[in-house]
């Protein structure tokens, strides 16, 4: 694989001359801050995000920019996965002139950067953080834009519960509001469900051996059909490995952060693990269209749906620019706000009437013979979806 | 066989060494006597490469070996016994006689070797299983001799042998060494005890502040007035 | 369980033990805790990787995944620390900090800052049971590979010349040298032994987790760090000593802490290493060294 970085870093040259160029023909200039991770543990998912982000920003600005008419000037800042310094080069960020601002693929550095931009009221969006807590946590500028973990986790138990699974045994860490609070949604509308929570172990991000929570499970007096965990790289594979190296043939489901090459490079030893996505790319749909123009666009194909979401934020603040008539942040907050069905790459997208937090299309997949299948796409009933 | 010309060492800033001449000849015990810091220890690790020179040469067998590392003088046929013995306390009496004649010859060599060792220290055949650290301060001695010895050579810097050690313990290291001398070996000896290295030694050289101040035969110094009223408490 | 929970601990303290040994090797003979010891395993678990892309059968892989840890130890020592030899512990220690961040970027940057997938053999991952006992292949091979490695260092040190120069030059270095014994053979020697530690230690660990990510070493050195200084710096015993306690605290803290003292746990391992080193301040089995004027 080519460098990321690199290749990163030429699109963003290429981007800025191509500002330069036009800047010089429309006089309006919008700055984007993007405080994401370039290295560290969330760069495997900051990176897709924020590619698909400057494919539309490209796209936008060599049709006059924002709304037509707003040039964009995106900045970018490497938070290296580090919440505190995610703070710092938001910071950086607004003092250079940031109207609109991207946060990082998780709920803690985008809160951090959020207390920041709150009190300003700055637009807020996290490139593919999914707590729903969030936006609550930060205040009325805060936008998700993925699926919302009880969003998805809705969509998992539902699918769990029509496979007649009974049992689950829930796999949390309390390092990261998205691997602590995700399962336990699940857990809820399970239970509603008819469902029981058999189990419940914990571990810390990071921890190289799982083999005291596997014995755990083994245990267990009830014993489970499912797990359900909320892991991501590397604990999900070193998980998983160890869980089926004890001779554990217990299915395990997760969520979006595991739908990624690593974890499909793990082949067998990931058959039958449920996940989620932003969408799915059935022939003919606009998402195909999209990965295909992806391809072109930065030389490989996505890895995820996290491009595409990206790549749907901005189409969201055009709209929202659009919807405005101007870049005055308060005005383009309340046009993001008010966002009804707007037409995305991947469905129908909501905010009005919502926490911030959109209404949007889940696919469900799963892993079988090194591939991501899709089984199926669904919008769960509102009233089924755990309060944050 | 060993020449030491003009020698200076320094720490920092101070001058440990300020200029040492002297020359060994082969089969000779010489002896370096003087105070404590006069710069005795300093000028063995010089010659044996652990201290390094600030200028003047060190020449051995006609060969310059000035600031060579302390391996490649040794591989040279020049051993020191330091200074406190400095056995390794955690390997057998048997691994530290290994060690001493491990590169300087073939195994089965070492092996003849160290049966000559174990025959002039029978003591050592007698702890070969022990540990170096369980020793006594005389066995300790023998010991860093021995292993100084396995690797057959040609001089042995000898420092402070008697140190630590009980007065009827300091006899036999030191009829030990004369016999050492009687077998052909070329012996450069630093000692305190004046007295005791006047006796056994051919000729001596006395250091004080870093600077030869006399030198001569052994009877010469022992008679000196000099020698007599500083170090030997006549 | 508690047969099961055993076993657990056993393994993973196995692994810790060959970590806290690669860095007490090191410090025994040079005085340097090697920071860059866990990039050491990253590089072999790209190794790894590497091989297995290139289609080598598994056993030839793990080879030259082994190997390349021994070598770079023994290039970095040539590279970064040779020249600093005779720089004070503090030169050394930062010395070996910009090793250790140069490796990780240019192991984000070269390769990718995202985990890369390791796909085990299948019989990695099976288990054999004895009536209604199982045990899982995985941490069977750590505690098998664990005791050889063990085993066969213990022997390398005790009958070779090199290894009883490494024991002693770990109590006087400078004597070692006036038996004639090159300090670079010793040092190097060191090291090899440390990357050999570090590239199997990286097999265990990459077959338990199965990916590698530039990050990779970061927990291992931490832990073996902990290890060894709680088993006695310096000290092999101590390493391995101090190496399989703490894989049998971790076990035990995960097996029996309730779930919401759960993320106190790495809390509570800390405060009994400092409880240890209280009562014990040179470690469990503290290193012998030269008493010297």
């Amino acid at each position: 694989m080519p460098s990321l970085y690199r290749l990163h870093r030429a699109a963003l040259c290429a981007a800025v001359f191509g500002i330069a160029a036009i800047s010089t023909a429309s006089a309006e200039e919008i700055i984007i801050g993007a405080a994401t991770a370039q290295t560290g543990g969330l760069a495997p998912y900051d990176q897709p995000a924020l590619a698909g982000l400057r494919m539309s920003l490209d796209e936008l600005n060599a049709k006059g920019g924002l709304g037509g008419k707003y040039t964009v000037k995106l900045l970018i800042k490497d938070t290296r996965s580090d919440t505190a310094q995610t703070a710092t080069v938001a910071q950086e960020l607004i003092d250079a002139g940031a109207k609109i601002m991207i946060t990082p693929c998780d709920a803690d550095p985008s809160i951090s950067a959020g207390q920041l931009t709150q009190p300003l009221g700055i637009p807020t969006l996290t490139l593919c953080g999914s707590a729903p807590v969030l936006t609550g946590a930060v205040g009325d500028v805060m936008f998700g834009t993925y699926p919302a973990d009880n969003v998805q986790a809705t969509a998992v138990a539902d699918f769990a519960v029509s496979e007649g699974r009974k049992k689950v045994f829930l796999l949390t860490s309390p390092d990261s509001t998205y691997t602590a609070n995700l399962p336990e949604y699940f857990g809820k509308v399970f239970e509603k469900k008819g469902g029981a929570v058999v189990g419940r172990g914990t571990f810390s991000m990071g921890q190289p051996d799982f083999s005291a929570e596997i014995t755990n499970i083994k245990g267990l007096a009830d014993k489970p059909d499912l797990i359900m965990t909320a892991a991501y790289e590397p604990d999900f594979p070193a998980f998983i490995q160890q869980l089926r190296g004890a001779g554990v043939t217990i299915p395990v489901y997760g969520a979006d952060a595991i739908g990624t090459p690593t974890i499909k490079a793990l082949g067998k030893l990931v058959d039958g693990v449920v996940y989620t996505a932003a969408g799915y790319a059935e022939p003919g749909s606009k998402l195909e269209a999209f990965n295909a123009a992806f391809t072109k666009y930065a030389g490989h194909a996505p890895e995820s749906t996290y491009e595409v979401n990206g790549y749907e934020i901005g189409l969201i603040l055009d709209q929202a620019v659009k919807t405005a008539g101007s870049d005055d942040p308060k005005a383009v907050r309340d046009a993001i706000a008010g966002l009804k069905d707007f037409e995305g790459i991947t469905g129908k997208i909501t905010y009005a009437g919502t926490d911030r937090m959109p209404l949007r299309p889940v696919a469900l997949m799963r892993y079988e013979g090194g591939e991501g299948k899709h089984v199926q796409t669904l919008i769960p009933d509102a009233a089924d979806v755990p309060a944050p | 066989m060993l020449s030491v010309e003009a020698l200076k060492i320094r720490y920092g800033e101070v001058e440990a060494v300020r200029r040492v001449d002297l020359t060994v000849d082969s089969g000779e015990i010489i002896a370096l006597v003087g105070a404590n810091g006069a710069g005795k220890s300093s000028t063995l690790g010089a010659v044996a490469g652990l201290v390094p020179v600030a200028s003047g040469k060190v020449i051995f067998d006609g060969v310059d070996i000035t600031g060579l590392t302390p391996e490649a003088i040794a591989r040279k046929g020049v051993a020191l016994v330091p200074e406190g013995r400095r056995i390794f306390a955690s390997l057998t009496v048997a691994d530290n006689l290994r060690l001493g004649g491990a590169v300087h010859q073939p195994v089965a060599e070492a092996r003849l070797r160290e049966e000559e060792m174990l025959e002039l220290f029978p003591i050592l055949r007698r702890y070969y299983r022990v540990k170096g650290g369980n020793l006594s301060g005389g066995e300790q001695q023998m010991l860093a001799i021995a292993r100084a010895l396995m690797g057959k050579p040609r001089m042995i810097l000898l420092d402070e042998p008697s140190l630590g050690l009980a007065p009827q313990l300091i006899d036999t290291v030191f009829d030990l060494i004369a016999e050492l001398r009687r077998k052909g070996l070329t012996i450069l000896l630093v000692e305190q005890n004046v007295a005791l290295a006047l006796e056994i030694a051919d000729r001596a050289v006395v250091l004080a502040n870093g600077e030869v101040v006399l030198s001569g035969t052994a009877k010469e110094l022992a008679s000196s007035d000099l020698v007599r009223q500083a170090y030997l408490g006549a | 369980m508690i047969a099961q929970q055993i076993i657990n601990a056993v393994s993973l303290g196995g692994v810790y033990a060959l970590l806290a040994l690669g860095l007490a090797i090191v410090f025994s003979i040079v005085g340097l805790i090697n920071f860059a010891h866990g990039e050491l395993m990253t590089l072999s678990g790209y190794a790894l990787l590497a091989s297995l892309v290139l289609g080598f059968p598994f056993p030839v892989a793990v080879l030259v995944a082994v190997s390349c840890g021994a070598l770079a130890a023994v290039a970095m020592e040539r590279i970064a620390f040779r020249p600093m030899r005779g720089a004070s512990v503090t030169s050394l220690l930062l010395t070996s900090f910009a090793v250790s961040s140069l490796l990780k970027v240019v192991f984000q940057n070269g390769i990718s800052a995202r985990p890369q997938a390791v796909a085990m053999p299948g019989w990695m991952t099976g288990a054999f049971s004895f009536g209604d006992f199982t045990i899982g292949v995985g941490p069977s091979i750590s505690i098998v590979v664990s005791a050889l490695a063990l085993i066969a260092l213990e022997v390398f040190l005790r009958r070779s010349v090199t290894g009883t120069a490494m024991r002693a030059a770990a109590e006087d270095f400078d004597v070692v040298r006036l038996m004639g014994i090159p300090a670079s053979r010793i040092i190097a020697t060191a090291f090899l032994l440390s990357g050999l530690l570090a590239g199997l230690a990286a097999m265990l660990w990459v077959a338990q987790r199965a990916s590698v990510d530039p990050l990779m070493g970061f927990t291992p050195v931490l832990k073996a760090f902990i290890a060894a200084v709680v088993g006695g710096l310096g000290s092999l015993p101590g390493a391995v000593a101090g190496g399989f306690l703490l894989g049998v605290i971790e076990v035990l803290l995960q097996a029996t802490l309730p779930g919401a003292i759960a993320p106190y746990r790495d809390a509570i391992v800390l405060s009994g290493v400092i409880a240890v080193l209280l009562v014990r301040p040179q470690g469990l089995i503290p290193a012998v060294r030269a008493q010297r004027s």
